[in-house]
């Protein structure tokens, strides 16, 4: 069991020791993420277990063992709050940040030179809302009390849960199993889309450079080469696409949106956290879970063919009432339809891949576009 | 930058300008949940060529312009409409104009008013002011969105918020309507990435239509 206790922050630190300092919290915080999620595994395992068979005799030791876990649990979200409050004092997490945008995030650039706000998926990270996405997990990994006997029953009990998977993108996305890879051919299926990896502490560097100049003139930003770092920045991304260290997966479209995608570790496809402009930014997140839950190894590709969706969002109509604007009742704002649904969201479109330069094809007319009230009003 | 939709009210036949119209539509904006920001003001001048013989007055441009924006607090734009020129100076050439007696304000006017954020979009609603006097000449209205800076990408989206906004202000039954008129920037040699350049020759380009305006205010 971790304990977090560090020293109090002090205000003369040099910037490096505040990034380093700031990054190992981040890092434990990490740790614990994924022992709550761990942890939330399990418990539902067993509870899925003792569902199914009330009276198995093993029942009771599963109970205790529950309540022994929910304890663990406790533990691990109390030292992630410490480690919240931690960074929040040593100002990575800052007042002027949160009273911009709804959320609070981490050096992060909050006004898209094309995009109203970026809000930031870190919070829900940091919050331990992992826990409640274990549930999607669950379905689909083998996780089981090692100690309970009848474990052939907890699988079948999880195989029933677990949506099915689509049998035919494995085979599409066989070439694609680097980050590099889904990236360049993401490049070639969509016209106009210009993608950037970072290493964790590069994009430290990029996103407080972007929180900045975007306190400046927005002329600069408009223009990616009017940008003194990005060259530099550009030619280190260069290579972390052939090294797939990438932690970190940036999408621009130029005059429409850039979106952030966090990977898990680095070099990995796991998408781990997602930043999307958007006035709610619960839909990416759930987005990012959805494609997780449904097929782990397809979640990265999924969910950037999802986000690239989004490049008709001042063109395209609400599939509901017709209007490219509606005022939003909650709040308050007139918005164009932010909403992209993606349960059923296929990114295997093999066809248009082909056709590329013709983007008018029907993959594009396939994806709707909702109004956030036209999207929970739709029967 | 993000792009902008300058429009100008046109009274109705026999109908004026007056400080109610402008006050209602401040109200509209609010009504539409828009947050008050503060205050903006630009100027336009009207300039002549100061020539020695009146023969060659007839080469100088008559409808040569100076126009200075409040996001831009260190430049000044000159456009001459007639000939799709448009140039960005610094504000001293005011000042260097001056000195050379080449060029003499005519007429200035100012637009002011209150700014207000409507989520994603801003509105900027303006008085018509001749420079140092009190009467009201004629309203202006900037129609800005955030998020995009192509003017092409932004049309349709553009087109659809002025609907909403002639729609709520349809209820208050005003004597008059917005007006949006479209220049040809590419005649002016400008691209589809919008600037104050943009800018300008949109308020250059409603000159014409704002004079009458403040015309019949005059002669009512």
């Amino acid at each position: 069991m971790q304990q977090a206790a560090t020293p109090p922050p002090e205000a003369g630190d040099a910037p490096p020791k505040q990034v380093a300092q700031a990054l190992e919290r981040l890092g434990e915080a990490g740790r614990l993420i994924a022992d709550v999620r761990l942890g939330a595994d399990r418990l539902l395992e067993a509870l899925f277990f003792v569902a199914s068979e009330p009276h198995h005799q093993q029942s009771s030791r599963c109970l205790n063992l529950i309540c022994k876990e929910e304890t663990l649990m406790r533990q691990h979200l109390e030292n992630l709050r410490t480690i919240g409050r931690q960074l929040e004092e040593s100002g990575v997490l800052n007042d002027s940040l949160r009273s911009r945008s709804n959320s609070w995030g981490l050096h992060m650039p909050l006004v898209c030179p094309d995009g109203a706000v970026v809000a930031y998926a870190w919070k829900r990270q940091l919050a331990g809302q992992a826990g409640a996405s274990a549930v999607d997990r669950t379905r689909s990994k083998r996780r089981f009390f090692p100690h309970l006997a009848d474990d052939s029953t907890v699988e079948s009990a999880a195989k029933k849960l677990c949506s099915s998977v689509p049998s035919n993108s494995q085979e599409e996305l066989g070439d694609q199993r680097s980050v590099s890879d889904i990236l360049s051919h993401l490049e070639k299926e969509i016209p106009n889309l210009k993608t950037f990896t970072y290493q964790r502490l590069d994009w430290f560097k990029r996103a407080s450079a972007l929180s900045s100049a975007a306190n400046e003139s927005s002329i600069e930003l408009s223009k990616d080469h009017g940008f003194p770092s990005t060259t530099k920045l550009r030619q280190e991304s260069a290579s972390n696409h052939a090294t797939d260290k990438a932690a970190v997966i940036e999408l621009l479209l130029p005059s429409l949106f850039r979106a952030v995608i966090s990977l898990h570790t680095a070099g990995s496809i796991d998408p781990d956290a997602v930043a999307l402009f958007s006035p709610d930014e619960e839909h990416a997140s759930m987005a990012l879970q959805h494609f997780i839950c449904v097929n782990p190894e397809s979640a990265l590709h999924s969910l950037l063919h999802w986000i690239c969706s989004y490049r008709t969002l001042f063109t395209k109509v609400c599939s509901k009432c017709g209007k490219l604007l509606l005022m939003d009742k909650q709040s308050g704002l007139i918005l164009p339809p932010v909403r992209r649904p993606f349960r059923n969201f296929s990114a295997s479109n093999k066809t248009s891949a082909k056709n590329s330069s013709t983007e008018s094809c029907s993959d594009l007319d396939l994806v709707l576009a909702f109004h956030i009230s036209c999207f929970s009003d739709r029967a | 930058m993000p792009i902008k939709w300058i429009l100008h009210w046109q009274p109705n036949a026999g109908a004026t300008v007056n400080t109610q119209i402008h006050t209602e539509l401040s109200q509209c904006a609010e009504s539409l949940n828009g947050v008050k920001e503060g205050r903006w003001k630009a100027t336009l001048s009207f300039y002549r060529a100061m020539v020695r013989e009146q023969a060659n007055a007839n080469e100088f441009p008559r409808d040569f312009l100076g126009i200075s924006l409040v996001e831009q607090p260190t430049k000044y734009y000159l456009v001459i409409r007639g000939q799709r020129l448009v140039v960005e100076a610094e504000s001293s050439i005011q000042m260097i104009m001056e000195k050379l007696q080449s060029y003499k304000m005519r007429v200035a006017l100012n637009f002011e008013g209150n700014q207000y954020q409507l989520g994603d979009f801003r509105l900027r609603v303006g008085k018509v002011v001749l420079a140092h006097s009190e009467g009201l000449r004629g309203i202006v209205m900037e129609m800005e969105y955030l998020p995009i800076s192509s003017w092409e990408k932004s049309h349709q989206i553009m087109g659809e918020f002025f609907d909403l906004w002639q729609e709520a202000l349809s209820k208050s039954s005003l004597p008059g309507h917005f007006v949006h008129i479209e220049p040809n920037f590419s005649e002016f040699g400008l691209s589809d990435q919008y600037t104050s350049q943009h800018t300008a020759v949109q308020y250059a380009t409603i000159m014409a239509q704002m004079i009458s305006t403040a015309q019949s205010v005059q002669r009512n």
